[in-house]
């Protein structure tokens, strides 16, 4: 029996032992060359040639659209907001490329929520006169601008809606935003630099975040919950249910009966939704394939055999790429003009969501959840 | 239920059991085995608590998916469950110090099972495994000695119990072993190695054997490891001579498949505490030996038997519940097609990290006196948990669409309508239609039989 008790108090030993050795060390590189994949060297080039480039390009344009906003509330004219228009539409541009990035900084930061609200996609939606979806909270925004006091950093759906891409598309894009200058410009010339300098801060600090999260973000390859590989899975298959809903189906009215609520597209005003839609599949493939790289979720799904899917995947990307443009422009009009090109188009990015949510995530064993539970 | 005290049987437990022949052993392994599972139900309910579930899994949904014939389950809000949960932990606290050990043991069962009966989508095997043991604690003398009731009642305290009492939990071990191991006996695991070879290579980071992950041999190793240390294990726990290396392997079994799988949560310990039950009085008694007030019971010229009153009711029941084990993990014999694909009999059946399955549906509510059609916003209803779990299981799919029904219903649609389109992957296997999409979901009644609206499950390897 004493054997016995020796064999047992080793065997405690030798599993405390194991254990603490796996737990401890994650420095340790593991790759295969021959037979693996780097998970590595996959998310270090996504830090260092997809999202750090794309949040330092978000930076320039963001400058360019305070220099071009500066001017057009120092001088408020249809020459000044043709300019700033302009440098408007090049940022949102840009912030559908970094959009699918809500993993690290810009999570903490809650980048997404205070530069382009979406009305989460939790919330009922089809409430006429409700702000939901892309809607702008004009009453909430005059209401500041005349009373010259808000706190832009208040945690409530009005002041959401009332800063951000949304808010800036109302001020320069609405028709009378130069007229409406003719009563309080001293305020609303405020209101402005307050909301493009919240934006610029907000920016910047996530992007100076990202030189010191890089190392944390290559070296962590795991796939469980709130890792960077389930965070760059997840978010493709978000940011294609916010396609399906706010960016285009709900507007659209697919949850109303066809009743379209064209004024909550994304850049309603300006006029840009069909663009930045695409912008944002395109941001999207580019994120899936890490730019064409060769070391992208994609080239790890070929990696794991899953060639076909991989080339489905791809085929899917283009093939709802090709129904977006044949949307005639502007988006909003399209709903209800030219329902039927709309409708391919939605047909598509289902699809497209199916393959990423169910095919791509099962491939990767990441689970579609933004939530940590135990399974089994 | 009665107990007798019998004294003076014989000066060591071996003579006793010449008299009693099989029928009696020391009491140790059932006091052990009442502090390691209360010490880990605690542990269970504060990790709950710590991780903010109870919160997120039960009161902030709207809508929770019942039990068939357990719809009226339903939780006690905020305050409520927050409430019963500290119940849930003194209580285990209380099942370890043997402290009103009977009624604290009646209250865990039924709390416990109260939580696991309120949401499906919570469903656990060890959830359901720590269910039925409480309930089997109930009936256990786990508190007649070094327990708080016996230093209460020193009168109360016995030495010996009937083997069945230890046996019992051995059983219910032997169960859940064997019907994991019998589930694994499929095409997929044994000949594809799948799903360990869609799970394994997503845990390359691990130190050492993390390179090895990408190896198909590694995906059979841990296949066939799995299915044979699932079978077999239980025999080489109860073989005395093969126990010690058996147990060994639990550890090393349990302990690997938390670090590879952290998602399984608290079932390796679950595992390794219960799996104690199967070492001898003696080690019991020498586990025990080294906690503080603890007198051995060996030598005691005054052993004290428990026994219960009425044998013939007890044996009744015992074989009632050894037949409802026996046959509820093999009730799928009686569906027909593909268990994976179907699950019609797969919960309740020791069916443990079997399978990788992900959905993604689209619903649509149809106003039948107008035809209108709108889609659903699963996220306006359902937990992102909930919404994974339902995508893939029929019997929830249909749940969900008569919440939706009974919803529109209160929302002025006289006669709605519900359409899913839903898209299912099994193990590794492309995405294809699961249900069949014509099919008004509102107008299908629950049911124990098999669902036809389910489409067919055709192999595609």
């Amino acid at each position: 029996m004493k054997k016995n008790a020796l064999l047992s108090i080793a065997s405690v030993a030798l599993v405390t032992v194991v254990f603490f050795a796996c737990k401890k060390s994650p420095s340790t590189t593991v790759t295969n060359p021959e037979t693996g994949f780097d998970k590595k060297a996959m998310l270090t080039q996504y830090a260092d040639g997809l999202i750090i480039p794309a949040y330092a390009e978000m930076q320039g344009k963001i400058a360019a659209l305070k220099t071009a906003s500066d001017a057009f509330v120092a001088s408020p004219s249809e020459g000044t907001q043709a300019t700033v228009k302009a440098a408007f539409t090049e940022a949102y541009l840009q912030y559908e490329r970094i959009v699918a990035f809500q993993f690290g900084p810009a999570e903490t930061a809650l980048l997404d929520i205070y530069l382009n609200y979406s009305g989460g996609l939790d919330y009922s939606f089809s409430t006429a006169g409700q702000l939901t979806g892309f809607s702008v909270d004009t009453a909430t925004i005059e209401n500041n601008i005349a009373s010259g006091s808000y706190d832009l950093t208040a945690m409530s759906r009005n002041t959401l809606y009332s800063q951000g891409f949304p808010a800036l598309n109302y001020l320069y894009c609405s028709s009378g935003a130069v007229s409406r200058f003719s009563a309080n410009a001293a305020n609303r010339a405020k209101y402005i630099n307050d909301v493009v300098q919240r934006m610029k801060t907000l920016v910047d600090g996530v992007a100076a975040k990202w030189t010191t999260y890089r190392t944390d973000f290559a070296a962590n390859t795991q796939t469980s919950s709130g890792s960077p590989i389930a965070a760059i899975v997840n978010q493709m298959a978000y940011q294609l249910d916010m396609m399906k809903g706010p960016r285009i189906g709900w507007p659209f009215g697919k949850q109303s009966n066809g009743i379209v609520f064209a004024e909550k597209c994304e850049g309603y005003y300006a006029g840009i939704s069909r663009a930045l839609a695409i912008e944002n599949i395109t941001a999207l493939k580019k994120l899936y394939t890490d730019n064409g790289s060769g070391k992208g979720i994609s080239d790890y799904l070929v990696s794991l055999k899953k060639e076909t899917l991989n080339a489905d995947v791809l085929a899917q990307f283009d093939a709802t790429l090709a129904k977006l443009q044949q949307v005639p422009d502007p988006l909003h009009t399209a709903f209800a003009a030219q329902p039927a090109t709309v409708d391919a188009a939605y047909k598509e990015i289902q699809k497209l969501l199916t393959l990423l949510k169910t095919d791509v995530a099962s491939a990767t064993a990441v689970q579609i959840t933004f939530t940590d539970n135990d399974g089994d | 239920m009665t107990e007798t005290k019998s004294t003076a049987l014989s000066s060591s437990r071996w003579s006793i059991k010449k008299i009693y022949p099989g029928d009696l052993i020391s009491i140790a392994p059932l006091v052990t085995f009442r502090i390691f599972f209360g010490l880990l139900l605690f542990g269970s309910i504060l990790r709950f608590w710590l991780r903010g579930w109870i919160d997120s899994v039960y009161v902030k949904p709207p809508f929770h998916f019942t039990y068939m014939g357990f719809e009226w389950v339903q939780p006690m809000g905020n305050t409520g469950m927050h409430l019963l949960f500290v119940l849930l932990a003194v209580s285990s606290l209380f099942i370890m110090l043997g402290l009103f050990y009977r009624a604290s043991a009646i209250f865990f069962f039924l709390a416990f099972t109260y939580v696991e009966l309120l949401d499906v989508t919570t469903y656990l095997n060890h959830y359901y495994f720590i269910s039925l043991v409480c309930f089997i604690m109930i009936w256990l003398p786990a508190n007649r000695s070094y327990s708080l009731d016996v230093l209460m009642r020193p009168h109360s305290k016995r030495s010996l119990v009937p083997s069945w009492t230890v046996n019992i939990l051995r059983f219910q071990m032997g169960i859940v072993y064997f019907f994991a191991g019998l589930a694994k006996l499929n095409t997929d695991w044994m000949v594809n190695a799948i799903p360990m070879r869609i799970w394994l290579p997503a845990k390359t980071h691990l130190p050492i054997v993390g390179p090895l992950m990408y190896e198909s041999w590694v995906a059979y190793l841990f296949s066939w490891f799995g299915a044979f240390y699932d079978l077999f294990i239980v025999f080489f726990l109860l073989n005395g001579k093969t126990r010690p290396v058996a147990y060994l392997f639990v550890i090393i079994f349990h302990v690997a498949t938390a670090i590879f799988f952290p998602a399984i949560g608290v079932f390796p310990y679950v595992m390794i505490v219960s799996s104690l039950i199967f070492f001898s009085p003696r080690a019991h008694e020498r586990m025990l030996s080294f906690l503080p007030f603890y007198k051995s019971q060996n030598g005691s010229l005054n052993s004290s038997v428990f026994t219960f009153a009425k044998p013939k009711v007890l044996g009744v029941c015992i074989a009632i519940f050894v037949v409802i084990q026996l046959l509820l993990p093999i009730r799928f014999l009686a569906y027909p097609g593909h268990l994976f694909w179907h699950e019609e009999g797969y919960r309740f059946s020791w069916r443990v990290m079997l399978m990788e399955k992900s959905g993604n549906t689209f619903f649509k509510i149809k106003d039948k006196a107008t035809g209108k059609v709108s889609e659903i916003n699963n996220a306006e209803f359902l937990t992102p948990l909930q919404e994974k779990m339902m995508s893939t299981q029929p019997d929830l799919i249909l749940k969900y669409a008569h919440m939706l029904a009974a919803h529109y219903k209160q929302h002025d649609m006289e006669d709605p309508g519900v359409y899913a389109e839903i898209y299912v992957a099994l193990n590794g296997e492309r995405s294809r239609l699961f249900i069949d999409s014509t099919i008004d979901l509102a107008a299908q009644p629950l049911s124990w039989g098999h669902y036809n609206w389910v489409l067919p499950y055709k192999d595609k390897r």
